[in-house]
């Protein structure tokens, strides 16, 4: 989607957004970033009409009055802002670093272009301090951020009392590779490969939004084939992510034979991501312009294999749904109220299972949809079960969806040609409805046409803030549960 | 007179045997089982033996933080359960009368939680203090099921010896087979959680926060962890050999048959044991903290009927 820049004054952008996120108003944010430093720039879309505005607002004296005190769902956007480009959200409740650690220069800020004020001096030390819950009885555990399996990095401080967890505290950053500001630097004609490393199992996705980005800055039309095939693959990415994180709840409650069943069933999604990319992680399939040409053959490949996928994960999800002591585990535990993840903004899944129709799917043009957009997959009980339920549902809906796509998919081109040259002072939005929710990526040109500011939103910036929620005055023992259910990225969140 | 001799000499051999061989070969069964029910070929049998050879010659990393308890418990607990391996009643053949009261036999078993525990919070993780918080947790729930299912057979049987009570040739329980069945599950489920087996705890899990026995010997490496390991084995077998001679009690047949078949039996019955473990914690969740009193409550009753078919033995 094309945007334009809206100057807007500060006293205004306050009160628009106290407008755009007030109860009635169906509108929410997007992003809150900058350009150079000198600006903050805030997205705020419309669902509704599937469109968004780009506000831009000029910052004086390095520093503006927070949004977070009446808008919660900013806390992470404005605490990445400082760390990037220094400036300071007056303010802030929870004022700290949040990606760049201890290891960073005091006045170090990667993304900043232009100079710092003369008078500015970084307030903030670079060494963390966690929250300390004070009172007899109550200790703290601390875990990771190198953890007993084989997954991300993440540090987390739980304040706990007796088995009960009364504080959770999430520190990420360790996997921070500097994504936006490498996206910057390379040749946009290439970036796309920077693009889809900026989290492997959403590579797809990632790959998607950038190339809807770079398309509606050149205004660039692709072919129908190529908008069929992106869609197939992007239900493909979705059906494989979602069948492991099944299988991972089944891990984690003990039931290792749907665990393993599922671990094998992914094994064939990935097939089918091989069947129409040639990698099994969708890499380097989609590219501005179009995608990787892929032959009649692979395509009739795909729907059968959809067929027995349906097939065999029809008796292990059963095995699961069936198990009334697993559904006894899983209700009312990790529980996330449906006010709370609107204040706070969440996205995919976890919105989903709290009875918010958030699905990118159904309001914003990418690839076949809205067109042919599936029924969301929605759950009000906002626990773990309902959870797990959303992702069910929508390995479902990913299995049909790939087969309409697939008997439905045109003949053709798969790509058209690219224009050489970017326009100058353009913005370009790609959001994207990854298997974690709403992806984002917002790229400005400069006045060369080169691309100044690559800004990515993964779907889990947004929520890794319910874990912190919803895991509040719940056992220590259910956290991994709890943890598994919602299954963030961390190498999306860090970048 | 020499034959005798012979004879005793060999059936301690076999002991000693049993006793020192067997325990990682059940972890092996329970492992194999397992596979097989998610459809993996699994580890071989005798992986167990191999891992604690692996262990053996691996290089040891201590804290600094830790004292003599943390680098002496893992021998104290072997040496406690192989004291207990000759006292306890766990197979029909026992070459030395010792004489084994029931209150000795809990009690070392206590004993070696005890010194677990220390060692879980010698080492001062934060981890090992709420490891050790939860099996003294669990160990304060399910030890009167473990006591009151003994102690309703040696009232019964008018002693408090084991030995006595467990001999196929005691009048007094030779026609009690309700109360050795129902003492003998009550053990078995007394004894999934003794062990740290599902559902109280998951012994395959890598996620720290919900590790009960794990969470203890986190600090443990190399050759210490192989006798944390090896008692812990031990400890299996011992639970399970009590369960399943109680078991083997209720059938008739085996209070007429040859010392041999007798031994023999013990050892399957112990193995199948093992192998029903493995199917339990392959259909079964792991439980929520909160609803394990829930499940031992299960073996607390069945400790309580064993006392009421006690009473009303004793009060006819």
């Amino acid at each position: 989607m094309k945007l334009e820049r809206q100057q807007t004054p500060f006293h205004e952008l306050h009160d628009i957004l106290d407008h755009a996120l007030s109860k009635s108003s169906d509108k929410r944010v997007g992003l809150l970033t900058s350009i150079t430093g000198g600006e903050i720039a805030t997205l705020l879309l419309s669902p509704k009409d599937g469109t968004a505005e780009l506000m831009v607002t000029a910052v004086e004296n390095n520093k503006y009055s927070s949004f977070s005190t009446h808008h919660a769902q900013f806390h992470w956007f404005e605490r990445a802002l400082f760390d990037f480009f220094g400036i300071v959200p007056e303010g802030h409740p929870r004022f700290k670093h949040l990606l760049l650690h201890d290891q960073y220069a005091q006045d170090f800020f990667p993304l900043r272009k232009i100079d710092l004020p003369t008078d500015f001096r970084n307030a903030l030390p670079r060494r963390y301090e966690f929250l300390e819950v004070k009172g007899e009885g109550v200790y703290e555990l601390p875990v990771g951020p190198i953890h007993a399996g084989v997954i991300e990095p993440g540090h987390f401080r739980f304040s706990c009392f007796g088995e009960t967890i009364v504080n959770l505290e999430i520190r990420l950053g360790w996997v921070h590779r500097g994504v936006e500001k490498r996206l910057t630097e390379v040749p946009w004609q290439k970036a796309h490969f920077v693009a889809e490393a900026a989290a492997s199992d959403t590579a797809l996705a990632n790959a998607f939004a950038h190339a809807i980005a770079i398309e509606s800055i050149l205004d660039l039309e692709i072919t129908e084939r190529a908008q069929y095939l992106r869609t197939i693959a992007l239900e493909i990415e979705r059906l494989a992510v979602h069948i492991i994180d099944v299988g991972g709840i089944g891990t984690d409650i003990g039931l290792l034979g749907i665990s393993s069943a599922m671990g094998r069933l992914r094994g064939k999604a990935l097939a089918l991501a091989d069947l129409i990319s040639g990698s099994r992680f969708l890499r380097g399939f989609i590219f501005p312009g179009g995608v990787r040409p892929v032959s009649e053959r692979k395509l009739s490949e795909i729907k059968a294999g959809v067929i027995a996928l349906k097939k065999d994960l029809t008796p292990v999800i059963q095995m699961l749904s069936d198990n009334q002591m697993a559904t006894e585990r899983m209700k009312d535990i990790g529980k996330l109220s449906k006010s709370l993840a609107a204040e706070f903004g969440m996205v995919g899944i976890i919105g989903k299972a709290c009875g918010i129709d958030c699905d990118t799917r159904r309001q914003f043009q990418q690839g076949k949809y809205p067109e042919l957009a599936p029924e969301p997959s929605i759950e009000i009980g906002g626990d773990i079960l309902a959870r797990t339920a959303v992702r069910v549902g929508e390995i479902w809906s990913s299995l049909k969806t790939i087969e309409t796509l697939v008997d439905n998919c045109p003949h053709g081109e798969e790509k058209v040609t690219v224009p050489e040259m970017l326009p100058a002072n353009a913005t370009g939005l790609g959001i994207v409805e990854a298997t974690r929710g709403e992806l984002i990526h917002l790229i400005f040109t400069d006045e060369d046409g080169k691309i100044c500011r690559y800004a990515i939103k993964d779907p889990s910036f947004d929520n890794w803030t319910a874990i912190s929620i919803a895991i509040r005055d719940n056992l220590i023992a259910d956290f991994p549960l709890c943890n598994k259910s919602m299954a963030l990225s961390y190498s999306g969140n860090d970048l | 007179m020499t034959s005798i001799n012979t004879d005793a000499i060999l059936e301690t051999l076999v002991f000693i045997a049993i006793f020192l061989l067997l325990p990682p070969l059940l972890v092996g069964i329970i492992r194999k089982t397992k596979a097989r029910f998610q459809n993996r070929i699994g580890a071989p049998l005798l992986q167990p033996y191999f891992d604690l050879l692996k262990l053996l010659s691996k290089g040891e990393t201590i804290s600094k933080h830790t004292s003599w308890i943390f680098r002496s418990t893992a021998a104290i607990n072997v040496s406690l359960l192989i004291i207990l391996a000759f006292l306890a009643p766990w197979t029909s053949l026992r070459p030395f009368n010792l004489g084994a009261d029931l209150f000795l036999v809990i009690y070392l078993l206590a004993l070696t939680r005890f010194f677990t525990v220390l060692s879980a919070l010698d080492a001062g993780s934060a981890f090992g203090g709420f490891g050790a918080s939860r099996e003294v947790t669990l160990a304060l729930l399910v030890e009167p099921a473990v006591i009151l299912c003994l102690a309703a057979i040696g009232s019964v049987s008018q002693t408090s010896d084991l030995g006595v009570a467990f001999s196929f040739n005691n009048i007094a329980l030779a026609n009690q087979p309700g109360l050795w069945f129902i003492a003998g599950c009550g053990l078995f489920l007394a004894s999934l959680v003794e062990l740290s087996r599902m559902p109280a705890d998951d012994p395959t899990t890598h996620l720290e926060l919900t590790m009960v026995h794990e969470a203890m010997i986190l600090e443990n490496s190399a050759a210490n962890l192989a006798l944390v390991e090896y008692a812990h084995f031990l400890k299996i077998l011992i639970l399970l050999g009590i369960s399943s001679q109680c078991l083997l009690h209720a059938i008739p047949f085996f209070w007429h048959t040859t010392e041999l078949i007798l031994v023999l039996s013990s050892i399957v019955s112990i193995m199948i044991l093992a192998a029903s473990i493995a199917i339990i914690e392959s259909v079964a969740v792991k439980l929520r903290w909160t609803k394990l009193p829930e499940f031992i409550a299960y073996s607390v009753a069945m400790s309580i009927f064993c006392v009421f078919i006690a009473l009303s033995k004793n009060l006819n």
